[in-house]
């Protein structure tokens, strides 16, 4: 066993992760007259009162065909940029696709974010294969599997390796004495790989969390060892196989000389409207799902809709927080340390 | 005041525009890592009426020489869009303008994250189109190098006529259904709604004939550097020439050069301010700053006291490097002299003086058919923009040449343009 019953029996809290899940409010509410920042500025600030982990924003692509006005109507790394001067403890990640961006542009973009937010910023990266948006990114002929992957390793690799290009402690500031920074503490990354070439650094200084938290979706068995190597959580499906597939995870973390700890599995769950009618039941499910150590917590998927969020926040946290599985406060403001990922890479 | 008005960007870059600001004891010298250091800075230029806030961009760090990197404040700092995004929703009139490569974007993303910052800032938002000229910005994108001048330009206009077309909601104008150009292809329209202000709008930095082609089959905004009247004069008038080719009137593009500014209550002070700028400057940075203008790399085995060496035509940055050798030949000057001229300033237009000085020369280019505007880039930060907007904006109101309240709410109306089909 990876992680025991100590585990819990030391109070490792239930991490809880709220997904902002497009197109699937109402209608009368997706009819609005245009987007709006302030009330999903509201509804993340209201996730924040109730002192969750961190909002996951998604990044639709388009459905073939029509516009597929989404409900988070903005692009998600602008989106994570205007929350985080709104909010001041929540984590942000955003999802962006490896085939919309290019690997120095998006490890920039989200060490910028991190910078922003304080040490709050993640960067959700899905393994689907094949992702519909490669036909708008001059990719007609979009990816076979294997090339997918072999390339969405090499990316996150780089993306990675960009963000560890300054070290901490590489700003000087010395006005006086005319040094910015110590050479000596910046790093070119020169990179050469099977599908891109990248030289570094970043012109982004180190983030504030050591580097922005990543999150892996979508994984399928052959991925499972890069999710392993990289991820700092993980977002698992299928409740049923997550036991397993947790304890492996962790397992080939150790493999990869991570500590167990490096790596936190959640579970998607779309509780939807039984959340209002049976608050009881949900909580009762997550606690089982946690205490069998299927999981490290949960990511919850809801449309961005404050009376949704309200009914998680008001019928089924207080239910958590009683039975003391999750942390009443933030102790702090990064990200890495909500999800207890500070100081737990044991490479 | 009805009269024609002059239009202000206040170009943002972390502790200032001049090389050394950094070191400057009124320079905040943690800019590129302080957020409520760029939150107040936007609220000053708003407060002022400015029309826009403006950022550069570089997808790497410039100086590859990393000891003289060092010895500047220019290798890191906060990457514009994500900048932009968090200062739209900390502000509500003031526009946001950010400078993002045709060379390492695609079309369709670099469309979708402008139109969601002007979502984001309820109309606000412009992209400043660049070809990017540095080789070590290539090397972050591949192996293969910098792209001819041409080859760029040709990336740009395809790239310029996608996302045009996507934030129009015509895809279909481009070529058939969807776009399948020589660069770029793209299937679908825009998942975001339609620009309150029409579309975002449209600037352009590059100065080159190819790039005044460009600039004006679909710029709105060009920002350009030009040291004397005659200069920005022949550019202004060059570029609005080119403009009913493209069925385009003259007032369809506003042109802003830069200008730098050192404003003080008295000339003298002025002069101190910016002398003692200057002093900061080690002589290896200057020299490092002029080769990159002159897209060469071994200024330094020449004598720095003698004058610039014979120059073969660069990929880099054409129009750039002829301002600097014109100005060598014009005035006579070492590499010492013309490295601190060009480090102040980096290449574009100072003003020492006065208030009322800094006026008078911003109102005979106005007037005299040599701009539209300035782009405004204070030595250092945040105390130079108060400075510009405490003493220099008042002085260009109480001459009617500046706005007191903003008119509208979107960068469109600021500037004056029209809005899109
Ligand atoms: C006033 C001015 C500002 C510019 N700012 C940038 C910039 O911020 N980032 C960048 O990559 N290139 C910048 N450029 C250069 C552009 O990349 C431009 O495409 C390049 O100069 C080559 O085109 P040209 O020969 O037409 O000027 C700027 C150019 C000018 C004239």
């Amino acid at each position: 066993m990876m992680r025991g019953s100590n585990d819990r029996g030391n109070g490792a809290a239930m991490k809880l992760a709220v997904s902002l899940r497009p197109g699937e409010a109402p209608s009368d509410v997706r009819a609005s007259a245009g987007p709006d920042f302030t009330l999903l500025a509201r509804f993340v600030q209201k996730a924040e009162a109730a002192g969750l982990d961190m909002v996951l924003l998604a990044d639709s692509a388009p459905v073939a065909g029509g516009p597929s006005n989404s409900q988070v109507p903005f692009e998600s790394t602008t989106l994570l940029a205007a929350l985080a001067t709104v909010t001041s403890k929540i984590g942000l990640v955003a999802a962006a696709s490896t085939v919309a961006h290019l690997p120095y542009n998006l490890a920039r973009r989200f060490a910028s974010l991190d910078v922003i937010s304080h040490g709050r910023a993640g960067w959700h990266a899905t393994m689907v294969p094949d992702p519909p948006e490669a036909a708008n990114f001059s990719r007609q002929e979009g990816f076979s599997r294997d090339d997918f992957r072999r390339r969405a390793e090499e990316f996150i690799g780089i993306v990675q390796g960009l963000w560890r290009g300054w070290d901490a402690d590489a700003l000087l500031f010395d006005q006086h004495g005319g040094r910015f920074f110590d050479p000596e503490k910046m790093h070119l990354l020169d990179h050469k790989g099977e599908f891109f070439s990248v030289r570094g650094p970043l012109n982004v200084a180190r983030s504030p969390q050591d580097t922005p938290v990543l999150v892996l979706s979508g994984l399928s068995g052959p991925d499972m060892d890069i999710g392993a190597r990289v991820a700092d959580v993980i977002l698992l499906d299928e409740p049923l196989v997550a036991g397993a597939k947790a304890d492996d995870l962790k397992r080939h973390a150790v493999a990869f000389g991570r500590n167990p700890g490096a790596i936190k599995v959640l579970m998607n769950v779309a509780p939807g409207a039984e959340m209002a009618a049976r608050p009881d039941v949900i909580a009762d499910r997550l606690e089982e799902s946690f205490r069998s150590n299927c999981c490290d917590g949960f990511n919850i998927l809801m449309p961005p809709l404050e009376s949704v969020l309200d009914d998680f926040v008001d019928l089924v946290l207080p239910k958590l927080r009683r039975r003391g599985l999750v942390h009443p406060d933030y102790r702090n403001a990064a990200l890495r340390s909500h999800l207890g990922l500070a100081g737990e890479e044991g490479r | 005041m009805s009269g024609r008005q002059m239009k202000l960007g206040a170009f943002l870059w972390a502790t200032g525009h001049h090389i050394a600001a950094w070191r400057h004891p009124q320079a905040h010298v943690t800019a590129g890592v302080d957020i409520d250091h760029y939150i107040q800075l936007a609220r000053t230029a708003e407060a002022a009426k400015f029309d826009m806030i403006f950022c550069e961009d570089a997808a790497g760090v410039r100086e590859a020489n990393v000891n003289i990197a060092s010895q500047t404040s220019r290798s890191i700092g906060f990457e514009p869009i994500s900048l932009l995004a968090a200062l739209a929703v900390q502000t509500s009139r003031i526009g946001l303008v950010s400078t993002a490569s045709t060379s390492y974007n695609e079309p369709y993303g670099l469309a979708r994250t402008f139109l969601s910052l002007d979502h984001l800032s309820g109309g606000r938002a412009g992209w400043n189109l660049v070809t990017s000229a540095s080789p070590i910005e290539a090397a972050n994108f591949g192996s293969t190098g910098l792209r001819p001048h041409a080859d760029r330009y040709e990336r740009a206009r395809e790239f310029a006529a996608v996302v045009t077309a996507l934030w129009r909601g015509k895809l279909d104008g481009v070529s058939g259904p969807g776009h399948d150009g020589r660069s770029f292809s793209v299937r679908d329209p825009l998942d975001l709604q339609r620009s309150p202000q029409g579309a975002p709008v449209m600037v352009q930095a590059g100065a080159s004939d190819e790039g005044r082609d460009l600039a004006a089959r679909t710029a709105d905004v060009v920002f350009t550097a030009a040291q004397t009247f005659e200069e920005a004069k022949a550019f202004y008038d060059d570029l609005k020439r080119r403009l009913p080719a493209y069925g385009r009137e003259p007032d369809d593009i506003k042109i802003m050069p830069g200008v730098a500014p050192v404003a003080a209550e008295t000339e003298s002070e002025a002069r101190e301010k910016y002398e003692e700028l200057q002093e900061l400057i080690p002589d290896d940075v200057g020299v490092a700053l002029l080769s990159s203008y002159l897209s060469i790399s071994d200024l330094w085995r020449y004598p720095i006291d003698g004058p610039l060496p014979e120059l073969p035509a660069s990929e880099g940055m054409q129009s750039r490097q002829a301002l600097v050798i014109e100005q060598s030949r014009r005035d006579n000057l070492s590499i010492r002299q013309l490295a601190r001229h060009f480090a102040g300033a980096r290449g574009h237009w100072r003003v020492v003086g006065t208030p009322a000085q800094i006026a008078d020369e911003l109102e005979a280019r106005f007037e005299g058919g040599a701009a539209d505007g300035f782009n405004v880039m204070p030595s250092y930060f945040p105390g130079e923009l108060y400075t510009f907007a405490a003493l220099v904006v008042p002085e260009l109101q109480r001459r009617g040449l500046f706005r007191k309240e903003y008119e509208g709410r979107t960068l469109r109306h600021h500037l004056g343009l029209k809005r899109p089909a």
